[in-house]
């Protein structure tokens, strides 16, 4: 069972003349099959500590645990390593890569180290953008998609890997309410019948009703962690 | 997937292909002409050494380039002449003359006597007629490619070289010169023209016999005759090459404008693959987000210059064999040895990896935290 647990992780920034602290030390501890919510105003520093728990930014302080390894002293291939296993990300825009097509983008995730792709991958890759809908658009370029199924590609894109850890920063913020409402909804399924560690960014309260626990930041500081009461058998909202 | 990647990248950003495209083939195509034209004239620099059949060549001391020589006498040629280890010793007489056109005009040209019936340095590629044309003591042969200045004369058709009456027997093809237009005569014709002392020659061709050691009999040679240059044909033409390079300019103006191509080349690629990858910095982003290495990165951008280089190293080399083959039979030197293409290709890549190293040091800068806003 995956876990990823934060111990007084901080951050600090340098506007060039003085160091500015985004993240005071913050101690988390992720579960599997919830979703989690980090929610604030801009400049809340919830980003950042996305961005850390997603090792694209190193803390200043403190130290993180993916199961028993400590992930804070990796070296940048090593961890570019841990997320090609153990993450998959969900950017604000879906950040396909144009010239590639739908199914390639979703492959690459796989396959951006090298080495030859599994025959399996493919049939998977289809299975999961079927599931997501997007049941046809495999061979399409991404500038042919609408920004809802986008972004649901590039929800395929961070699942083909079937990752412990799937990090998404705003991942609604582009979206029209109801394709929005169909990215949360996905999400939550993922997290709850697929047992993954899911953690979401957004200041959007529409957000807020998929959330198994809510996390408030303010001032680089969470202020609040609240827990849904949801079960794994219960419908998502 | 990381190649497919460069492949996707390239053909779906065409504008920046086609700017790379452009670097590549300016390279290939543009020192792949300098340097087809540079051998052809290297080739007419030491046309009459290379095609003699001779392997060594005895002429006056201190020779500078093969053009250059003092007569020598005819005693050296019987000196050589019963040498086992020679087949056979030939005399040729260079001069120069004005053809007298058949407008009246006159045309310098460089008069080759050899002797018969061998005619060893003699003429070797024929249009009209055969080199049985120059028993005929009267007999001259003159160029296809010259034929227009020297007014188009016909076969048989009589003029003078010199004040000498000569006919023309025969026609060449290719049989040109560095030095000017090239004409083949007896000895003794172009002694009358060339006004030269009898028994005096400008150098005498030695053939030797198979089982003859090259670099011994050489050395015989020198030692038999201490106040001659003997040389291997290959020496003289290497020696008459280095010294037209050198001393006309010619390998300082190639030279130039070769650097000068490549260097076009390279900006072009480099401006255009930084731009490229300027614009894909937050596609790399999110390559590295998702699990890839610098490295992985450096393979994307490496396999996209590979493969502009190879798209454009086809497209130059097509170019220029179109024009190497439209230009074969005309009056333009151009000649491109077997070895060039392979080395032009290796330059090219090279220059195009290295166009590529400003574009990877974006690319490699993109980082994954940026992805996040």
């Amino acid at each position: 069972m995956t876990t990823l647990r934060l111990e007084k992780i901080a951050r600090d920034f340098s506007d060039g003349r003085q160091m500015r602290r985004v993240l005071l030390p913050t101690d988390l501890k992720l579960a599997l099959g919830e979703l989690t919510v980090l929610s604030g105003p801009s400049g809340s520093g919830k980003t950042t500590l996305l961005s850390i728990m997603g090792l694209v930014l190193r803390p200043s302080e403190g130290r993180m645990f993916l199961d028993t390894l400590e992930v804070t002293t990796l070296s940048d291939e090593r961890a570019a390593s841990v997320r090609l296993k153990k993450y998959g990300f969900v950017f604000q825009q879906p950040m396909l890569i144009e010239g590639l097509s739908v199914m390639e983008n979703v492959l690459l995730a796989y396959g951006v180290q090298g080495g030859r792709l599994r025959a399996d991958l493919r049939p998977k890759a289809e299975g999961i953008l079927r599931t997501l809908g997007l049941d046809g658009t495999a061979s399409m370029q991404p500038r042919l998609l609408s920004g809802g199924m986008k972004q649901r590609a590039s929800i395929a894109r961070a699942l083909i890997k079937d990752p412990a850890i799937l990090l998404c920063d705003e991942p609604t913020s582009a979206l029209d309410a109801e394709s929005g409402q169909a990215v949360m909804s996905i999400l939550k399924r993922i997290a709850l019948e697929e047992g993954r560690v899911v953690v979401v960014v957004s200041h959007d309260a529409r957000v807020f009703p998929y959330a198994d626990r809510l996390l408030k930041i303010e001032n680089g500081a969470v202020v609040s962690d609240t827990r849904e009461t949801y079960t794994a058998g219960r419908e998502s909202p | 997937m990381r190649s497919l990647t460069a492949f996707r990248m390239v053909v779906h950003d065409r504008s920046s292909t086609a700017g790379a495209l452009l670097g590549v083939v300016a390279i290939v195509f543009l020192v792949g002409q300098q340097l087809s034209i540079l051998f052809g004239l290297l080739n007419y620099m030491s046309v009459l050494v290379d095609h003699s059949g001779a392997d060594a060549w005895i002429m006056s001391a201190n020779l500078r380039n093969v053009d250059a020589g003092n007569l020598v006498s005819t005693r050296y040629l019987d000196r050589v002449i019963g040498l086992g280890e020679v087949e056979w010793a030939e005399p040729v007489l260079i001069g120069n003359g004005l053809f007298r056109t058949r407008d009246g005009s006159f045309e310098s040209v460089r008069v080759v006597g050899t002797r018969r019936p061998r005619m060893a340095g003699g003429p070797w590629q024929f249009a009209r007629a055969d080199e049985g044309a120059l028993l005929d003591l009267e007999a001259v042969t003159v160029d296809r490619l010259d034929l227009a200045k020297l007014g188009n004369p016909q076969l048989d058709q009589v003029t003078e070289i010199g004040d000498r009456q000569v006919r023309v027997g025969a026609v060449t093809e290719g049989v040109r010169a560095f030095q000017g237009t090239l004409v083949f005569a007896s000895l003794d014709k172009v002694s009358e023209i060339a006004r030269t002392p009898p028994g005096r020659y400008s150098a005498i061709l030695v053939r030797f016999t198979a089982n003859a050691d090259p670099a011994a009999t050489l050395a015989r040679l020198r030692a038999l005759l201490p106040e001659c240059s003997v040389f291997s044909s290959q020496e003289l033409s290497r020696l008459t090459r280095s010294y037209y390079v050198v001393n006309t300019g010619i390998g300082g103006s190639f030279g130039f404008s070769t650097v000068i191509a490549v260097l076009i080349g390279g900006v072009v690629i480099s401006l255009t693959m930084y731009t490229s990858v300027l614009s894909r910095s937050r596609d790399f982003a999110v390559m590295r987000a998702i699990g890839g290495r610098r490295r992985d990165i450096a393979v994307v951008v490496i396999s996209e210059a590979l493969i502009i280089a190879g798209i454009g190293l086809f497209a130059g080399f097509l170019m220029l064999a179109t024009l190497l083959n439209a230009t074969g039979g005309s009056s333009i030197p151009s000649y491109f040895p077997a070895q060039v293409p392979p080395i032009l290709a290796g330059g090219t890549l090279i220059v195009s990896l290295l166009g590529s190293l400003i574009a990877l040091r974006v690319a490699l800068k993109a980082e994954p935290a940026s992805v996040f806003h």
